[in-house]
């Protein structure tokens, strides 16, 4: 396909390849060229060879010696009249490449090279900052922060305190209560749970202690924190309690044995399955209460399926709230509060969690009575995926009950969103104006899909946000909708960042021009789906980088265009970038590397 | 990471949807040349999904990754088949009752 004069210009310093075949005698002009988009796919195949091929710059306007056919590299043999070609070629090339990524959606093949792309891309902007440019690049945001602070006060909109309780031990007792450091669950319970739900036939308590680390579990539906609302508050201000050292553990099968949500394989030892520390895991030393609910024969890939066991589940959870309601406040062994400040003057900006909603064990409860509770709460698919608004502080405060999708490694637990980073990060860095949260389900079909995205959209123009971060858990279809979502935002000339878990497995199915600004949320060596429960998922280092790249965005700075493969290199540089310019240490986290491999598994067989 | 020696060899395969769930979909290979069944997300769909639907995309062949035998794998299969016969006597006990 030919180009247009000023995709040329974009291109000038990229080889010149005829797009169709031109006789010869003829004058170059763009129109006769090909867009360099799709050359390193061409190239990789073998269908072309660009050693010798000149750059546009210096084609444009030559004459044509020879007749040459379709997708022949220009060389000084077939031209009469080249250009010389600029002198700062290479400085200059960094920034046109950053364009490239605009003139992908050209064909399917192109595209699905930007993908490769897309995914390394979220190491660029970093590497950009590496150049001559890199300190002032930084310094932009910041100066320009300094200033507008000044002018104007941050307000406090409202405060969210969470108290610590501590749990040392669970026992099961006649009564559910929680006395000094231990909880003790009512025998017996079970059966309630069972018969509330008519699709649950059975369901199976478990304590997990450290010592029981090395026990086979089912696959992992669900983790979520015990937290409870005192008195009156609501979730996303006030005061809530939380247990400390115990976390709630969904775990089931349907009555033939098949797993619940079947493709979700975390099913094994927990201590070789669970990537410790994640926001949405358990972190090592915890005590799981885990359950595992039995639902009817067939019904764990339908909706009612997953629900009923969460639900189930949830039974269990809402006894010891209402013991945790009850316990004396001598025993806070922490308190945190997190404030949420609206900056006026700094630039504003808004966080798009996208979450699954094709249905099934792909949906989640939005905003319970309780943190992660599921009474009160609606389910985004019934709520037909639609943007919902939140305050980040209802975020950390339990106001999504994940079902959690498949694929472990970068499903985004309960938890998840009780410990999101980014939310953290935004809402602690004085340099930007956070001003919500929109959770926006991602449906099935793709006409519902670029439905819900164009909402997304129209809420942010009308936010007047100066920039987006866009987030999605898990890689499939909802690239699909992820992209849109760049889209639809972008357009409105607002900067986004998207996060991700691509590398290698993940890459992204679709990309569009507003998709410069990317960061990868892997983790793990070979940039797969590795099975280790939460290991892809988005934390703390992703956050960073995240905000980095945004301010750096709303700075106008250009980012560098991703490389053609995955290179896990490109976000080691970014961090060590981030480090020389903010003088913090970035901390990474480790991946499934440091979990004990499966040696002499025989011996372990019963 | 092993390198694949035909994943180049991209052939357009056609299926028919033959189960549907809420999360997912089975999909029959054409020719009879296996079954494959895919989470929701993995799906890209513009149409209300049917069974009888006709469904197509690129693949290729697959390929070993080496002759060893991961134990963990061993023992999770062993487990979970154990489980199924469990708790299919289970249900079956349970009917003649």
């Amino acid at each position: 396909m030919s180009i247009t004069a000023e995709t040329a210009k974009e291109h000038a310093h990229d080889p010149a390849v005829l797009c169709c075949r031109a006789e010869a005698g003829i004058t170059i002009e763009p129109a006769n060229l090909e867009d360099p988009a799709i050359f390193d796919d061409l190239v990789d195949s073998g269908l072309l060879c660009l050693d010798g091929c000149l750059t546009i710059e210096e084609v444009l306007g030559a004459k044509l010696t020879k007749t040459c056919d379709s997708l022949c590299p220009l060389t000084k043999d077939v031209l009469d009249g080249v250009n010389a070609p600029t002198t700062e070629a290479p400085a200059e090339e960094a920034e046109e490449v950053e364009e490239a990524p605009a003139a992908a959606p050209v064909a399917a093949a192109p595209l699905k090279i930007h993908i490769g792309e897309g995914k390394d891309i979220n190491l660029e902007i970093p590497v950009g900052a590496l150049g001559a440019t890199g300190t002032a690049v930084a310094e932009v945001p910041a100066a320009a922060v300094a200033t507008a602070a000044e002018e104007q006060e941050p307000k406090l909109i409202r405060s969210l305190t969470r108290k610590h309780f501590n749990i040392t031990e669970v026992k099961r007792g006649p009564e559910t209560k929680i006395e000094g450091t231990t909880l003790y669950i009512r025998e017996g319970i079970e059966k309630e749970c069972i018969d509330s739900q008519e699709l649950v036939y059975d369901l199976k308590i478990d304590i997990i202690t450290p010592e029981d680390y090395h026990t086979y579990s089912e696959t992992i539906m669900d983790v979520q924190p015990i937290a409870t609302k005192d008195g009156e508050d609501e979730i996303g201000s006030g005061i809530t309690r939380v247990l400390d050292g115990v976390v709630m553990m969904v775990t089931g099968t349907d009555a033939n044995g098949v797993q619940i949500g079947e493709f979700g394989s975390s099913e094994g030892y927990l201590d070789e399955n669970i990537m410790w520390g994640r926001p949405g895991a358990p972190d090592k030393g915890e005590i799981f209460i885990k359950t595992q609910v039995t639902v009817k024969e067939g019904t764990n890939m339908e909706r009612p399926g997953p629900l009923a066991a969460h639900t189930a589940s949830d039974m269990i959870t809402q006894e010891i709230r209402e013991a945790l309601k009850k316990v004396d406040e001598s025993f806070v062994v922490n308190e945190e509060v997190f404030d949420q400040y609206r900056r006026p003057g700094k630039k504003k900006v808004v966080i798009v969690k996208e979450i699954m909603g094709q249905g099934a064990m792909h949906d989640n409860l939005i905003l319970p009575v309780e943190p992660v509770g599921v009474l009160g709460a609606r389910p985004n698919v019934d709520l037909g995926n639609v943007p919902v608004c939140v305050s980040p502080l209802e975020v950390l405060d339990g106001c999504i009950h994940a079902l959690t999708c498949i694929g472990p490694a970068s499903k985004e637990m309960s938890r998840h969103y009780w410990r999101e980073p980014l939310v953290l990060e935004a809402l602690h860095d004085e340099e930007i104006d956070l001003c919500g949260v929109i959770f926006v389900g991602s449906p099935q079909i793709n006409a519902e899909k670029f439905y819900v995205s164009k909402r997304v959209g129209q809420v942010c123009e009308m936010l007047d946000v100066d920039g987006a971060f866009i987030t999605t858990e898990g890689f499939g279809n909802n690239h699909i909708d992820f992209a849109s979502h760049h889209e639809q935002i972008g357009k409105r000339g607002i900067p986004v960042v998207g996060l991700s878990f691509c590398a290698v497995q993940g890459a992204l199915v679709v990309g569009n021009k507003y998709m410069t600004y990317m960061v990868d949320n892997n983790k793990s060596e070979s940039g797969i789906e590795n099975e280790v429960l939460a290991c892809n998922t988005l934390c703390k280092e992703e956050a960073i980088r995240a905000i980095q790249m945004l301010k750096n965005a709303m700075g106008g700075e250009p980012v560098k265009a991703a490389e053609k493969k995955w290179n896990p290199n490109v976000k080691a540089s970014n961090v060590e970038v981030i480090e020389g310019v903010t003088g913090e240490k970035i901390d990474l986290v480790k991946n499934e590397q440091s979990l004990p491999m499966s040696q002499k598994r025989k011996e372990k067989y019963d | 990471m092993k390198d694949l020696q035909y994943g180049d060899r991209i052939i357009r395969m056609e299926g028919v949807i033959v189960e549907v769930h809420d999360g997912s979909v089975g999909i029959d290979l054409k020719g009879r040349l296996g079954f494959l069944k895919v989470p929701m997300r993995m799906f890209i769909s513009d149409y209300p999904i049917k069974v009888g639907q006709e469904v197509a995309w690129n693949m290729s062949f697959v390929e070993q990754l080496g002759p060893e035998v991961n134990e963990k794998y061993i023992s999770n299969l062993d487990t979970y088949l154990r489980r199924q016969k469990e708790m299919r006597e289970k249900n079956q006990n349970n009917k003649e009752v």
